[in-house]
């Protein structure tokens, strides 16, 4: 007996998004990164067509890190030690975006300068073709220092700024305004807060089709559910129709579960648990291909072998079946 | 519409300095203003009074009987609290606020009711908490609440159940089953039981210029469902107003007829629909946009008139 396949028809869709400029495009980018245009739920391939598919940042930082696990710094090696020799790295393992995120001090506690953020860009843009997304530290007045003159720096090279929150969201906006770059809203795991934030930024005059959404999340094990379900709610109010919710989602499940103990921990734990770095790579994949599956566009990750595997599922997810 | 009038509240800071101060003049005052604005009870949260209830609660309503009639609402978890300021209540028959279906509540709240022949306000609330759908919460409200009441004796015409309204600034998806919830619990008793909700929560937590609009159109819907009872402001004007149309069915503005319709179409268990609202009136397009995010159509946002 045949069966019919019900289908949902969404009155709403993701807007479209493009990260990066080329040379013609009054940028410096040998490509671009198109994400979003969703209209139905991820990988309902038999509903309607992903015109694009999710897409792998990998975070690389202006220094060598202090606080990152041994894994990851011996993975990556000597290049770690130089912001645009990391970047080239990324790219050949096969990063779609370079996550550049910026310490709240150099090596010897001083503060970042906005010349050497913006000279460590530029050495960035330099040595990778790939579109970029620029974060600051993390808080809101040094983000906005460093922020706002790369942003100058650069202009024309539609870069995602981030973080963009409720607290500096006035001066970075008006500085992708100004120069024709892109932000990441950033809010804590809340629907509400979410739009709101969305709202705001829009009401300000940039664009819609330059704001990414990042409605945080919690790594597996660590109130992934919590970042799941919000996530599912945003995508679904997109397809209902909310014009305020009808963004991209960026996600940094590398950040969430490399703070795991699971993944940060080799000692003193369970042997049962098995092989630290198998697991910590396992943790970072699961985390990452549990939002994906909950609608995120862009997922930012830090070890190449879960890039890797990312990219594997991702190829697999966007396969659209043969039907009957 | 019966207002238990809310504005003696322990959350406001000046309710909370004047009671430091034992600012008798204070809450007679705010009493006297409540129940001039058509407050027919006034509902008296002074928090649990852990140190100081013994005096604190006696105190509260010598202070608001010597200015007024109405029934008072003593809503407090503190039980030794109420009961002594029960024993100090000579006028109107009072209110406990409240009992919930947690086993301990449940077990002792209902007696010191019955014991002083007061009305008892009764939380759809168990031990896991403020189910989302409005069926689990009236299923509390028959296996739970009302069976206590039966067992003890307890009069039902004296029994108020109240389902619980939580704010759409967080938890929008009861706002809608909230409403259907009104709406069943006037049918699962004979006789059936008061039903009251505490309306200003909804928007708890919503920036303070769009609380009265959120307010009175949930107000305009719950009616609807059947409410006839509610903890609320009776100074809000605006709120009133809305009473007032709908009761009267006072369709003399576009504004009124839209509130009349909105009630109307929860009344015939439907939607509001667009074609029900003149969007070119900004007036009738907040009220439009508020109907939405409390049916949880549409997510909440502070900013969401502005979408």
């Amino acid at each position: 007996m045949p069966v019919e396949i019900p289908k949902d028809q969404w009155p709403g869709e993701v807007r479209t998004v493009t990260i990066g400029a080329t040379a013609e495009e009054g940028g410096t980018r040998s490509r671009v990164v198109t994400v979003g245009g969703e209209k139905t739920l991820p990988f309902m391939h038999f509903e309607a067509e992903t015109p694009n598919p999710p897409v792998v940042a990998i975070e690389i930082k202006d220094r060598r890190p202090d606080d990152w696990s041994p894994l990851l710094l011996d993975v990556w090696g000597d290049v770690a030690n130089d912001p645009a020799a990391w970047a080239k790295a990324a790219e050949e393992a096969g990063a779609d975006l370079i996550e550049l995120m910026f310490s709240l001090t150099d090596a010897e506690g001083n503060p970042i300068t906005p010349e050497s953020a913006v000279t460590t860009v530029r050495a960035v843009l330099e040595a990778t073709g790939l579109p970029l997304l620029v974060f600051g530290p993390g808080q809101a007045e040094v983000d906005n220092e460093l922020l706002v003159p790369v942003a100058e720096a650069t202009k024309g090279e539609r870069i995602v700024l981030g973080i963009c929150e409720d607290k500096n969201y006035r001066t970075i906006v008006a500085a992708a305004l100004a120069n024709d770059h892109l932000v990441s809203a950033r809010t804590p795991m809340d629907v509400n807060l979410a739009k709101q934030l969305n709202i705001l930024i829009t009401d300000m005059g940039l664009p819609p089709d330059r704001v990414l959404m990042d409605p945080t999340t919690g790594a597996l094990g660590y109130g992934i559910e919590y970042g799941y379900s919000v996530m599912e709610r945003l995508r679904l109010a997109a397809l209902q129709g909310d014009a305020m919710t009808q963004f991209p989602m960026i996600v940094t499940p590398g950040f969430e579960a490399w703070k795991a103990k699971e993944s940060k921990v080799g000692e003193g734990v369970p042997e049962s648990w098995g092989d630290w770095e198998g697991r910590a790579i396992n943790w970072e994949t699961l985390t990452a291909i549990t939002l994906i599956e909950a609608g995120a566009d862009i997922v930012v990750l830090r070890h190449p072998e879960s890039v890797r595997r990312i990219k594997a599922a991702i190829e697999e997810l966007m396969t659209v079946p043969e039907m009957a | 519409m019966y207002i238990i009038g809310e504005n003696i509240h322990i959350i406001s800071k000046r309710v909370k300095e004047a009671l430091a101060e034992r600012d008798a003049r204070f809450f007679q005052e705010l009493a006297v203003r409540q129940v001039e604005a058509g407050a027919q009870a006034l509902d008296l949260n002074l928090g649990p009074r852990k140190k100081d209830w013994e005096e604190v609660f006696p105190w509260m309503v010598e202070t608001v009987e010597a200015v007024v009639d109405v029934p008072l609402s003593f809503d407090s978890t503190n039980i030794q609290g109420i009961e002594a300021g029960l024993k100090k209540v000579t006028k109107a028959q009072p209110i406990i606020n409240s009992t919930s279906a947690e086993p301990e509540r449940l077990e002792k709240v209902p007696l010191l009711a019955k014991k002083y022949n007061t009305k008892l306000i009764a939380l759809t609330m168990g031990k896991g908490g403020i189910p989302v759908a409005a069926d689990e919460r009236v299923n509390i409200a028959i296996e739970k609440l009302i069976p206590r009441m039966l067992e003890i004796d307890f009069p039902i015409e004296d029994l108020i159940i109240d389902p619980l309204v939580l704010t759409v600034s967080g938890c929008q998806e009861y706002c809608p089953e909230l409403i259907e919830a009104v709406r069943t619990l006037q049918v699962v008793w004979d006789p059936p039981p008061a039903i009251s909700v505490g309306l200003s929560n909804v928007s708890n937590a919503v920036p303070r210029e769009n609380r009265s609009l959120i307010n009175r159109t949930y107000c305009a819907m719950l009616m609807g469902a059947g409410l006839k009872m509610m903890i609320a402001d009776p100074l809000d004007e605006k709120l009133k107003e809305v009473i007032h149309t709908i009761e009267t069915r006072d369709d003399s503005t576009p504004v009124k007829r839209l509130y009349l319709r909105i009630h109307d179409r929860i009344a015939a268990m439907e939607e509001p629909t667009i074609e029900d609202v003149d969007m070119s009136d900004p007036e009738q397009a907040a009220i439009w946009k508020t109907v939405q995010i409390l049916l949880n159509k549409v997510i909440y946002a502070d900013s969401y008139l502005q979408q």
